[in-house]
């Protein structure tokens, strides 16, 4: 079982009898008095309310030397805070709110769309939100970003949801932007077609939020003898990888199921 | 009599009701009870694709949660036959000695507390928060990390975070001694935790006991030597023992991990300054290998064979030794999710530890045990 037992660590105090009492509290309170001593000029603690981490005179005074944090620079910004989005780069594609384990994500209609293709923007509910940066993560446009803002206590539960235009007041405020890159799958998954199901109803290539579908018309099949000819649209979708961000919108509307993720070839 | 210690209690570290019989001052009898922060996170797993399961890992144990991210996404990569490139293995396994630093601190700072020391409690809390900021630059959080994913990991490690990480273990060296010197140097709290809370080594394997607790009784059991995940075969360190099987020894042996833990991360930080790559394997399916999860029907599910598979793994956790169990029915989300908690174990053999020692003793020996009841209730 116990192969060779021995103490580890510092060796073991010798703890005689004889030995005064009074040393027993003096040997530790001299290392506690030298750091006592040395918080006196080098405080490990910041003031916060007065004091912030990502104040810009912290980012090049903290560091391990002092023993203070080490909120510096860069590292400081990639801290995972209240979202800030960009809505004009804002493509709706949805793959914030699909991200989301909380579900704390709704897609919202905001104004600069067409009434035939409303533009919807997320909007957050950071009563349910986790701040596991998923959908920063997942957005392909990079208009949904996390900032260094932490500070959410609101007076109202309703106050929590920040509404599109409340995250793009943040993205106008210029806070740094959490420059972490995530990694992703050099060899990702595409979308695939099943083209005897197609029906060619458009409905992939008019919901893309990249406009990367293309309806193509396709050769009429020849009615076999005795059967009616097939009532369609003769055309299918030619969905052009490179524009492609794979946010499944075109699957999730297919009313046949004919689009599917499949490898690239 | 009985007495009811917690569910609020100073000694409890978080939500769980230690009921003792004592006859005067003497404990006779104990009986833990658990299950008051149960949240469910086996069954809600089952729910989440795999990646969003990590979110609630996180939360699982909140003190060590990058040990447990490894724990599931080990599991998972198993049931999933997915195999992650070096280069994420040695950030992994560099997060999870980070984790165990910052975790022994935690404990350390808990403990003393414990036996009602405060300096030692501000000095383990302020390393520790370096132990954090290092977490924060290259995860983004400071607690919650989601950093790992099933095929490697969230992110690559930012510029000039190995020289930062460096610099911060040497500074915990020089800490390390101090809190020696202030608890081991201390004779009222040798007087304190010497022969205190014995656990001897056969009850302690005969209750499933791992951890510091079974190193601390001299059983040099260590998952990362004994079965070795990852890539703790590349790494060199040892594995503390000492024979006391008391308080002092589980410190001792804790104090000594985190040195060891301080090594491993210098060799995790060398290989990753020599060897660039990728942090994410190359080719994962749709809903595994993107960060966030996938749209699609049944259907989609049904023309496709994904692979179907059982998954498990064990880690040396913090606290000790800590299992997964996934099955993959080749769906979206797991079919069932089991975790075995090293800290429930660890707190039902108080019936072997506790028995014969005063009211007065329970805090520093039940705090010795280290217990995180985020993962022994899920």
């Amino acid at each position: 079982m116990a192969d060779s037992p021995a103490r580890t660590g510092s060796p073991p105090l010798e703890t005689t009898e004889t030995e005064r009492p009074s040393l027993w509290v003096v040997r530790p309170l001299a290392t506690a008095a030298k750091q006592f001593a040395k918080s006196l000029w080098r405080p490990s603690t910041i003031v916060y309310p007065f004091e912030r981490l990502e104040d810009p005179k912290f980012r090049s005074a903290v560091g391990v030397e002092s023993g203070r944090p080490i909120g510096v620079g860069e590292i400081w910004d990639n801290y995972r805070g209240v979202h800030a989005l960009n809505i004009q780069t804002c493509i709706s594609c949805n793959l914030c709110a699909f991200s989301c384990p909380d579900v704390c994500i709704e897609m919202v209609t905001v104004p600069g769309g067409d009434p035939k293709h409303p533009k919807k923007c997320p909007e957050i509910d950071y009563g349910k939100c986790s701040f596991c940066g998923f959908c920063s993560d997942a957005c392909p446009e990079g208009c949904l970003t996390m900032t260094t803002r932490y500070e959410l206590s609101v007076h109202k539960r309703a106050d929590m949801v920040y509404s599109p235009q409340k995250m793009y007041e943040v993205f106008q405020s210029k806070l740094p932007m959490n420059p972490i890159r995530v990694a992703r799958p050099e060899n990702e998954d595409a979308i695939r077609l099943d083209p005897p199901l197609c029906i060619g109803c458009f409905a992939c290539s008019r919901d893309c939020p990249t406009n990367c579908i293309t309806m193509v018309d396709i050769p009429k099949a020849t009615p076999k003898p005795g059967e009616k000819p097939a009532k369609r649209i003769w055309k299918e979708p030619v969905i052009n990888d490179s524009d492609c961000v794979r946010c499944g919108t075109c699957i999730s509307v297919c009313p046949k199921d004919c689009l599917f993720w499949g490898s690239r070839e | 009599m009985w007495i009811n210690m917690g569910p609020q209690h100073p000694m409890t570290h978080g939500l769980w009701n230690l009921r003792v019989r004592v006859e005067g001052e003497v404990i006779r009898d104990v009986e833990p009870e658990m299950g008051f922060l149960h949240r469910g996170i086996e069954k809600i797993s089952e729910n989440r694709h795999y990646n969003e399961v990590i979110t609630l890992m996180d939360r699982c144990c909140y003190v060590a949660g990058m040990s447990w991210e490894q724990l599931f996404i080990q599991a998972s990569e198993q049931a999933l036959k997915v195999t992650p490139p070096a280069r994420a293995e040695y950030l992994r396994v560099l997060s999870a000695e980070l984790q165990r630093i910052a975790s022994h601190l935690m404990w350390y700072a808990a403990f003393v507390q414990d036996l009602g020391l405060m300096t030692p409690f501000l000095y383990g809390m302020r390393d520790r928060d370096l132990v954090l900021d290092l977490f924060q630059s290259y995860t983004g959080a400071r607690m919650t990390y989601e950093y790992m994913r099933v095929g490697g990991v969230r992110n690559d490690a930012p510029h000039g975070f190995t020289d930062q990480c460096r610099k911060v273990l040497d500074w915990l060296l020089a800490r390390f001694v101090e809190y020696d010197q202030l608890c081991l140097g201390s004779t009222i709290f040798r007087k304190r935790c010497d022969d205190l809370g014995v656990l001897k080594a056969p009850e302690a394997v005969a209750y499933g006991v791992t951890g510091p607790m079974l190193r601390s009784a001299g059983v040099r059991r260590d998952l990362r030597k004994d079965r070795p995940y990852s890539v703790y075969d590349q790494v060199e360190f040892d594995v503390p023992v000492t024979d006391t099987a008391d308080v002092t020894g589980r410190y001792l042996v804790r104090m000594e991990e985190m040195r060891q833990s301080v090594r491993i991360c210098r060799q995790c930080l060398d290989w990753l300054d020599r060897n660039p790559g990728p942090v994410l394997a190359d080719h994962l399916p749709r809903w595994l290998g993107a960060p966030y999860a996938p749209v699609g029907r049944e259907a989609y599910l049904l023309k496709r064979n994904y692979p179907t598979g059982l998954g498990f793994s064990m880690v040396e956790e913090p606290h000790g030794e800590a299992g997964a169990y996934v099955v993959n029915d080749g769906g979206e989300h797991p079919y069932r999710v089991k975790f075995r908690s090293p800290v429930l174990i660890n707190i039902w053999a108080a019936k072997r530890y506790l028995p014969g020692y005063r009211i007065a003793d329970i805090p520093p020996i039940m705090g010795s045990v280290d217990v995180c009841v985020g993962e022994c209730d899920r």
